[in-house]
């Protein structure tokens, strides 16, 4: 009825400004007009994503990543009609190409009609690299080196396997920390599993209702506005090349049951509880993030698709990486001046459902704001490039919504840590 | 606060079992009492009531109350009879109450077509006429002796939350909207004098400063006061924040042209000062449900009344107005 609406709708905003400017407003400082640091707000512009294919055997099997990401980055720039010499930096996120792919990046970076004067870099922080990108990028915008950047992820786990760790110290093995960022990330499900009791139940249905989500959202047509159709080849058994257009991600199995799951065996340990069906998926795929301070998007008529109020990357330990959600959360929440229940929607990695579930149920997060279309369990989890396409994701469900509200984007990090970012979407 | 100074007052409170205090008013008339609007289920459904209070050394008592039977959201004391009241409803009318006549209203005014949220009472000489404010966008300006609204005005886009008389300025009064305008009208012409857009967000309350006829107080759903010179309307006098969920309701103090009081969604009640490079001066943290009723004792210097969802009515001198002026 229209009297809870009326109260709800006075409920529904608060301060305005960035969190660093909040403590200060706690204080009941008085801020002269148009000085609220609204104009310095890092804001998302755009985003765009590849779909997410099945490695070794799905559309992207035979693509290098710089096509991946070039497709992305045209986009992006595209869409905005943004051109390309008014970018002030490029920051790749990847995990397996050597060095992160710092020559791949260059190499996409011409591919896609950026000229040479647009510098780019690349970062490896695991699993939370895509969103690694983008705080790169914001940190980049909020202390002044440039006014727009392009954030990227990206991996091809076709063509490169995780592998050896790096040539490491023979003393590692004295240090019980050190030792075990060697932990299989498998194993370390099974660890969350085990200490945390998830049973194996609570992650088959978490993984069931991963891939319900996803399909309906697919069903719906909910990606239509973030993902990019990748035309590419692939080369079939006996060496012949097809040229085919990818329309979308390849992961998702409506058909999926929980019998079905249940007659999984444990993929990495003996009596484990970790399956190939609860865990994320190998893929492929690549996601870019347009970013600009707030200044000179309203300059430049760009629009903004969403604002970073936050950000936390904290340590956990390496052998039970995946709670690293349930500790950095809170922390970014707590920056942005904002509590669990203020969240519309968690973009949390699915890296395992055990991790999940665990983070989920000792956060109290509402089920259905658990990534509500989906996550890596059904969509693929494409390593490096997964931070930006949740942050992509997140927010063009919080465009399609319409209203007002903040989103989490947040994933554990392997060898023992969590990231998070809170978004707000600013209302139509 | 209890006993500091000799201008303090001790903390009383009073509670209305089942009510949720919406407005809480102090009578001009009669230093002790106070009469507070309240709602049962939050204001969300069932019954209304009206309670005057007398506070006294040993506390707050109830000396008459008046039940509605929809939630009453305002009330504004008569400046012309010590006995009369007059509250707004949810059902979309008004009621005018005799503290001597407990059996009922002495006349009910059923215009608006939605909530009434605001009714105030003129202030200045001369004129005793009422303004109230409804959800159904409308104001109406009402003669008390009259049986029907003199004259309705229109312009506002959204629910009016508050109307509030200019306490200099005969015939004028100010109106603030969910449609984040703060409007000025003369009673005397049909049309709107001033729109201001002073808020991106719903304006939840206004007032008067009662010591410079050009300035007004809003409270809004962004969580900040801003000040207003109606010589100037395109920038705002002061922005005051802090409040970390809407502000309900503002008042300026009849005692210091620069102080005013707020109290918000997030259950505190903050004093300002301006005029001040750090203006808040205090934030009183004693209720447990959103605070949306706020007055300031024109009798005694410094004393404070208000009210919340958790069914208490308080007053007390927040220390910060405790010291003698």
């Amino acid at each position: 009825m229209q009297r809870v609406t009326v109260v709800l709708g006075h409920l529904a905003a608060r301060p305005a400004g960035g969190p660093a400017l909040r403590a200060a407003q706690c204080g009941g400082v008085a801020t002269a007009p148009g000085h609220d640091g609204e104009q310095d707000d890092v804001v998302v512009v755009h985003g765009r994503r590849t779909p997410i294919a099945k490695a070794k055997r799905g559309g992207f099997k035979d693509t290098t990543p710089d096509e991946l990401l070039s497709a992305v980055m045209t986009a992006v720039l595209t869409d905005v009609s943004l051109s390309p010499e008014k970018v002030g930096d490029i920051c790749v996120g990847n995990v397996l190409q050597p060095g992160a792919g710092a020559f791949t990046a260059r190499i996409s970076q011409f591919l896609s009609g950026i000229p040479e004067t647009v510098p780019i870099s690349c970062v490896n922080r695991q699993c939370s690299s895509g969103l690694q990108a983008v705080i790169n990028i914001a940190g980049g915008i909020r202390n002044g080196s440039y006014d727009i950047g392009l954030a990227c992820g990206v991996e091809t786990m076709s063509l490169r396997n995780v592998d050896t760790p790096g040539d490491v110290s023979s003393r590692m093995m004295d240090n019980s920390k050190a030792r075990d960022c060697l932990i299989p990330m498998g194993m370390t499900s099974e660890n969350v599993a085990e200490r945390f009791g998830i049973s194996r139940k609570k992650q088959d249905d978490f993984a069931m209702a991963s891939q319900q989500k996803a399909a309906r959202a697919q069903q719906m047509g909910l990606f239509k506005n973030e993902i990019i159709p990748v035309r590419t080849t692939v080369k079939d058994d006996q060496g012949n090349q097809k040229t085919i257009t990818v329309l979308q991600d390849e992961g998702i199995r409506p058909s999926t049951t929980l019998e079905g799951l249940a007659k999984l065996k444990p993929a990495f340990k003996e009596n484990g509880s970790t399956t190939a069906g609860n865990s994320s998926q190998v893929s492929d795929g690549a996601a870019a993030v347009l970013l600009a301070k707030r200044s000179k998007a309203t300059q430049l008529g760009l629009p903004v698709l969403g604002v970073l109020k936050s950000y936390a990357v904290v340590g956990v330990p390496p052998d039970v990486m995946g709670i690293g959600p349930a500790y950095a959360i809170p922390v970014a929440l707590e920056k942005a001046g904002l509590t669990v229940n203020d969240i519309d929607i968690y973009e949390i990695n699915e890296a395992f459902a055990s991790q999940v579930v665990y983070c989920v149920e000792k956060l109290g997060i509402p089920k259905e704001k658990v990534n509500p279309l989906g996550g890596a369990i059904a969509l693929g989890h494409p390593l490096g490039c997964t931070g930006a396409r949740q942050v992509v994701t997140l927010l063009n469900e919080l465009k399609r919504r319409g209203k007002r509200a903040y989103g989490v984007v947040s994933m554990c990090i392997g060898t023992g840590m969590g990231a998070a970012a809170v978004f707000e979407y600013p209302g139509k | 606060m209890s006993g500091a100074g000799a201008g303090a007052r001790r903390a009383q409170a009073f509670r209305l079992p089942g009510r949720h205090g919406y407005a809480v008013e102090f009578s001009p008339y009669l230093p002790g009492r106070l009469a507070c609007a309240a709602a049962q289920y939050y204001g969300i459904a069932g019954c209304g009531t009206l309670a005057v209070l007398e506070q006294n050394e040993a506390g707050i008592c109830l000396f008459r109350s008046f039940d509605w039977n929809d939630g009453l959201f305002d009330v504004t004391w008569s400046e012309n009879n010590e006995h009369v009241l007059v509250t707004s409803s949810g059902d979309g009318s008004l009621q005018i109450w005799d503290t001597a006549k407990p059996t009922g209203p002495l006349q009910v005014y059923k215009e608006h077509t939605q909530e009434v949220y605001s009714v105030d009472w003129s202030q200045t000489r001369g004129e005793q006429l009422v303004v109230s404010g409804s959800w159904d966008q409308t104001a109406k300006l009402w003669d008390p002796t009259v049986g029907r609204s003199l004259c309705t005005f229109k312009g506002h886009e959204g629910i009016i939350y508050s109307t509030i008389w200019s306490p200099h300025i005969p015939g004028c009064f100010a109106s603030a909207s969910g449609d984040q305008t703060l409007r000025i009208w003369d009673v005397k012409t049909p049309g709107v004098k001033v729109v201001i857009p002073g808020h991106e967000a719903e304006i939840l309350s206004c007032d008067w400063c009662k010591y410079d006829e050009n300035v007004l107080v809003t409270g809004a759903v962004d969580c900040s006061l801003k000040g207003w010179d109606l010589r100037n309307v395109r920038q705002p006098l002061f922005n005051l924040i802090g409040h970390t969920y809407a502000v309900r309701r503002v008042k300026f103090s009849p005692f210091h042209a620069t102080l005013l009081a707020s109290c918000s969604y997030d259950f505190t009640v903050r004093f300002w000062d301006f005029s001040k490079p750090n203006p808040l001066l205090e934030t009183v943290e004693h209720h447990t449900e959103f605070t949306c009723g706020l007055d300031l004792s024109l009798h005694n210097h410094g004393q404070v009344a208000d009210c919340a969802w958790d069914e208490l009515v308080k007053s007390y001198t927040p220390s910060c107005l405790a010291a003698p002026v």
